[in-house]
């Protein structure tokens, strides 16, 4: 039942919207078909910035990626936590957790064992257009405790401007997604294979902007 | 289907041999590309190869959108002029960060203009953007209150609607122009008569230059262009002109200088849009069709070629 609503909304409503209407193109698609598990990292300036990388996906691969929303802003209200399950396949971690409850690294491995993928933004949230700021510690952590899963640097330009942090109105713009090659983590220090991820991303945005000359 | 075809297009002789005209183009370029890259191997033929297989892809789309139903054929160059505006603001440098929200009324000027040219309001489609969006887009500036160099988004933003939306909306008019006695092929042999010529100076230009291209026209702004290709590109165009002028009401004269105006006004379109790229440092406006840069970059020789070729016609036969 689950994929009817997750196909209808990413492929049905959002594919033709954001590549007819908005203006998102991708950079090397073909690097967004992988099999899981696999963690996309990448920089975050828009909400649609997930909506571009879940809508460019195959359908099998779709129903087994998911992005990694913070529950104290996307589990507001039982209407925005059917969406984020149901529409967007999207997992809620807890950012400010209780005692005793599972953390949100262990939350997320968890589905990572399970064979799926994970969409992540270690910036943690949609940060001023063009800025890449500090990457959390979270993508470190897991990766420390699974070496072997391969991560999958993406970097955005241009959403920023088509429906920034605090707007409502969206405006289409050219946007691009670049999406790099799947990478195996050399780091063993959460810190070093924060910082090891971060690089991966910029090398896309210097390779873009090298490739198109801007 | 028969909705869909327009009743004319199978009476309409000239557009049926012109289009034919052009698949014989595509197929004998294809051929002989593909010979050669059997015999050359290298980035040179690859690249050719590219540039055919996209302008197979243009032809048919443009193709289609002619002999289809005309209102099919309006929203299909809105579409066009929206993907070109779009492209034009996103790379723009002299657009704020604040102008968001003006540049929304830019979109919402497209389907406006679109619906005077479908209905044929000629007065409201030649004032709508020069006039009125030329007052309208500083009025809603100057709302907003951001007065931080609000004179350059007051200057670039009814510029980029005049490049985008305004010339290209001309090649739609011309499908509403009214039928003359005499002249079978109609507004659609009129369409395809300026965008064929527009695309094959573009193709001439490019070939004469790789051929005899030696003296540089401006160097600075786009050194592939030369005085050998321009000339080469202009005299071809106007004989090429002459002899598809079963497409137009033209005598012959009136053929000839119409070719002229095409070539002329496809060189300034093309340096114009070469010069904004060069300004913002980009080599390609985008990357839409592949081996053929952005969507600009296929339509900067049409902004003014469209415009230029169609006050020709209307004040000829139309006025």
């Amino acid at each position: 039942m689950r994929w009817i609503l997750i196909f209808f909304f990413y492929k049905v409503l959002m594919r033709p919207f954001l590549s007819i209407f908005v203006g998102v193109k991708l950079v090397n698609s073909k690097n967004l078909v992988y099999s899981g598990p696999m963690i996309v990292v990448s920089n975050h300036n828009s909400h649609l910035d997930t909506m571009s990388l879940m809508a460019s996906m195959p359908i099998k691969q779709l129903l087994q990626t998911h992005p990694v929303a913070a529950a104290d802003y996307f589990g507001g209200s039982w209407f925005k936590r059917f969406l984020s399950k149901w529409v967007l396949n999207a997992i809620l971690i807890n950012r400010a957790r209780e005692v005793g409850d599972k953390s949100p690294t262990e939350q997320m491995i968890s589905y990572l064992d399970k064979g799926h993928s994970l969409i992540l933004f270690p910036e943690g949230s949609r940060g001023a257009p063009e800025q890449i700021q500090e990457f959390q510690k979270g993508i470190g952590a897991i990766l420390k405790r699974r070496p072997l899963i391969p991560y999958l640097p993406v970097f955005m330009t241009g959403m920023g401007r088509i429906l920034p942090k605090g707007e409502k109105l969206l405006v289409p713009f050219n946007a691009y997604v670049v999406v790099g090659m799947p990478c195996i983590v050399k780091a063993h220090e959460v810190e070093s294979i924060v910082e090891e991820v971060k690089q991966a991303v910029l090398v896309q945005r210097d390779q873009f902007h090298h490739q198109f000359n801007v | 289907m028969n909705y869909f075809l327009s009743n004319r297009f199978a009476d309409n002789k000239e557009v049926l041999s012109i289009i034919l005209v052009i698949l014989g183009i595509l197929i004998f370029a294809t051929v002989l590309f593909f010979i050669l890259g059997k015999i050359f191997r290298g980035d040179k033929v690859r690249e050719l190869q590219q540039r055919t297989k996209s302008w197979w892809i243009m032809a048919s789309v443009f193709i289609l959108a002619t002999v289809l139903h005309p209102s099919i054929s309006f929203v299909a160059f809105g579409l066009l002029s929206f993907a070109a505006l779009r492209e034009l603001a996103s790379i723009s440098k002299n657009i704020r960060p604040e102008d968001r929200r003006v540049i929304i009324w830019c979109y919402l000027a497209i389907p406006i203009q679109y619906f005077f040219a479908f209905m044929g309001y000629f007065n409201l489609f030649i004032i709508f953007i020069p006039v009125f969006m030329f007052i309208w887009i500083p009025f809603i500036l100057v709302i907003r209150g951001f007065t931080v160099e609000i004179g350059r988004s007051m200057s670039v933003l009814p510029v980029q609607l005049m490049f985008t939306v305004f010339s290209i909306s001309h090649l739609a008019y011309l499908l509403s122009l009214p039928e003359l006695t005499g002249f079978n092929a109609g507004g659609r042999g009129l369409l395809l008569f300026v965008v064929f010529l527009t695309e094959m100076n573009d193709v001439f230009q490019f070939t004469w230059g790789k051929i005899l291209g030696r003296h540089k026209i401006i160097e600075k702004i786009s050194p592939n262009k030369t005085w050998e290709g321009f000339i080469g590109g202009f005299v071809t165009t106007v004989i090429v002109a002459f002899f598809i002028r079963f497409l137009t009401p033209f005598t012959a004269f009136e053929a000839l200088f119409a070719g002229a105006i095409i070539a002329g006004g496809g060189f300034i379109g093309d340096i114009i849009v070469s010069a904004i790229k060069r300004d913002i440092g980009l080599k390609d406006t985008g990357n839409l069709i592949p081996g053929h840069g952005g969507i600009l970059d296929r339509i900067d020789s049409l902004a003014i070629a469209a415009p230029s070729f169609f006050y020709f016609v209307y004040n000829l036969y139309y006025a």
